[in-house]
């Protein structure tokens, strides 16, 4: 019998009894659409946080405090000055080196307008703008001169301002008190990126002398240093000469670890994005398993089917079906019911991570390998565990299926 | 004893033993001999546990004897793998059962063309043959018809379409009137009758002597044994 006939069949079969089909099916829809949803929404993490590093620039790589990536995160360390930032910027040998940029930031209260708030104060200089991607709504951001002179001057992020002065107000010119010292805002900063500007549009932005100075202290040290390279295809001829230069002013003999961690963009790019994508393989392989529970869930309603239809299979032997006509019957059924769950799956799992979409801030990104990968799995769960009692179907003997009671 | 070359069927010596659970055997056929010759209509006829079943499992290639010979057309059934065997019953035989003849749920049409798809039988010549076989019965509008939307004579008469859609050369019913009152099954009976007169071979297997009385020759088996053969032809 052809394939077309056989698939027919198989439909008409397993219409005959849809709620059956239906419930079977719901193991292998459920087991599809979690590894098609986990597999989507963990490349959209992916490409979302490889957007967001991007905007950055690969072309930067920064040096924090301590000695490996904890201490750098918790700030514990305070070995980073801003006298290091000079020495990188003015080292006539990092001639790679385009902008050095400093920066450092502490918690502080901050009020205006007569509402106190805590927020994150950052001491920064010009150069940060260009790195940070900021988007002027009012005013300019800090310059040079600002941060030369020291003049007590504010940018606020875009948020902080609608928090103290309420929507579609300009509160370039007023006086915001950081640390209970009165600053001139000057500017009102967005960052376009959805990642980190939920943080950087919620802070204050004062220059870098004026932080180090007056708030946090000149020995709290710098939190970052972010270092610009004019060719990137130098970087790491870049990060290691100023390695050298840092261990030199740090004092650190041969054979002494670091007390500073260099990392460039591109690797914490890489880092984040293998850590993601081995997260989602083995959240998709914990979703697997259902598949196989589903797989079982076939083979159980299959045993039962075979059973129920003895009398049928008797009836097909008497009138001519070979054994392989009765195996590749029983056996396209459980096809159909995987490969049809399969479908649904997909189509589920996407929609899944459509909705997800566009409540969180993960791009939409439809998985075709994992498509592919999904109807494959469905198609081999269903010859898998419908060979079994496809089998057990095609090797009853015509008498014995007939009389059957 | 006739053996002309003719003869569609020929039993020799045909013997069938079950095994049963505590190991001893049960003689369902202790040495069947019997010839069929193609045109004739006959009823084997014996009470229940007679081997009447059994002899017509072995006659339909649904079973093989455990010793002697069984040659339909010439051919040893015997030696036949279960490949042959099933296309022996597509192809030279035409099963009419007492009940659970029809696939459930599926349209008269559906049933009528599944031997043929079992043979590879292209569309056009399947669509061609089921309208064919439905017109013999009578039963062309109920072609759409669920099979269990139809009354239990026309059900006989749809497996009778289905026996014929191969034109096989003999038919072969076992009991095929069981579940029908008298009048139905003496209407079916004569569908029988009138495929005979046709040319085709039939056997009917039956408990009923009015149903028996529609056959040429009657053969009467007790015990596993054929105890009276008589052709009023």
């Amino acid at each position: 019998m052809d394939y077309q006939n056989l698939f027919i069949q198989a439909v008409q079969s397993l219409r005959k009894n849809i709620l059956r089909t239906s419930l079977t099916m719901l193991g292998i829809v459920i087991g599809i659409s979690a590894v098609i949803l986990i597999v989507s929404l963990g490349q959209g993490a992916v490409q979302f946080i490889t957007n967001e590093l991007s905007s950055f620039g690969t072309n930067y790589f920064q040096i924090n405090p301590g000695s490996n990536q904890i201490s750098s995160i918790a700030g514990g360390r305070k070995t980073l000055t801003l006298q290091d930032a000079e020495a990188i910027r003015r080292n006539p040998l990092l001639t790679n080196v385009e902008t050095v940029i400093p920066f450092a930031s502490t918690s502080v209260p901050v009020s205006a307008n007569r509402i106190d708030k805590s927020l994150l104060a950052y001491g920064m200089t010009s150069d940060a703008s260009k790195m940070l991607n900021v988007d002027m709504i009012y005013g300019q951001f800090l310059t040079d001169e600002d941060n030369l002179t020291s003049s007590k001057v504010a940018v606020i992020g875009a948020d902080a301002a609608k928090d103290f002065f309420g929507e579609d107000t300009n509160p370039v010119g007023q006086t915001i008190r950081i640390d209970n010292k009165p600053f001139r805002i000057i500017g009102v900063a967005k960052s376009g990126s959805g990642f980190f500007g939920g943080f950087f549009n919620n802070a204050v932005y004062i220059p870098l002398n004026v932080a180090l100075n007056q708030i946090i202290g000149q020995d709290a040290g710098l939190q970052e240093i972010d270092v610009a390279v004019k060719n990137t295809d130098l970087m790491n001829q870049t990060i290691a000469d100023t390695k050298t230069l840092l261990r030199q002013r740090h004092h650190i003999r041969e054979g002494n670890d670091d007390d500073f961690i260099i990392q460039s963009f591109q690797d914490a790019l890489t880092t984040v994005q293998t850590i993601t994508s081995l997260l989602t393989l083995v959240v998709a392989a914990i979703s697997g398993i259902s598949l196989v529970v589903g797989g079982v869930g076939v083979m159980n309603i299959m045993l039962v089917t075979v059973t129920e239809r003895t009398r049928e299979i008797g009836l097909l032997k008497s009138i001519g079906a070979k054994k392989k006509d009765i195996l590749s019957q029983f056996l396209m059924e459980s096809v159909v019911i995987t490969l049809a769950g399969g479908i649904i799956g997909i189509t589920i799992g996407i929609g899944g991570a459509f909705l997800i979409s566009l409540v969180a801030p993960i791009p939409f990104v439809i998985s075709v390998p994992a498509i592919i990968i999904a109807v494959g799995v469905a198609i081999f769960v269903g010859i898998a565990f419908g060979i079994y009692p496809a089998r057990r179907a095609a090797n009853l003997t015509p008498i014995e299926a007939l009389r059957y009671e | 004893m006739p053996t002309n070359k003719d003869s569609l069927i020929r039993l020799e010596n045909v013997k069938k033993y079950y095994v049963l659970g505590d190991g001893a055997h049960y003689e369902a056929l202790t040495g069947i001999n019997l010839v069929i010759n193609q045109g004739e209509f006959v009823a084997i006829m014996g009470p229940s546990g007679s081997g009447k079943s059994t002899l017509m499992h072995i006659l339909g290639a649904l079973d093989t004897p455990t010793s002697g010979k069984y040659f339909l057309h010439g051919e040893d059934v015997g030696s036949l793998t279960d490949d042959q065997l099933a296309e022996i019953r597509n192809r030279e035989i035409g099963f009419v059962f007492q009940s659970f003849n029809l696939l459930p749920r599926t349209t008269v049409f559906k049933n009528v063309e599944r031997p043929m798809l079992y043979a590879n039988i292209p569309w056009p010549e399947r669509q061609k043959r089921v309208a064919n076989a439905l017109k013999l019965v009578e039963l062309e509008e109920k072609a759409d018809n669920l099979s269990n939307h139809i009354s239990g004579g026309q059900i006989q008469r749809v497996a009778i379409a289905r026996a014929l859609v191969m034109n096989p050369s003999l038919i072969l019913a076992d009991e095929p009137t069981g579940n029908l009152d008298t009048k139905t099954s003496h209407a079916i009976m004569d569908f029988f009758k009138k495929l005979n007169n046709e040319g085709k071979t039939i056997i009917v297997i039956t408990h009923e002597d009015d149903i028996a009385h529609f056959a040429k020759r009657r053969i009467r088996l007790v015990d596993g044994k054929i105890v009276r053969d008589t052709n009023r032809s």
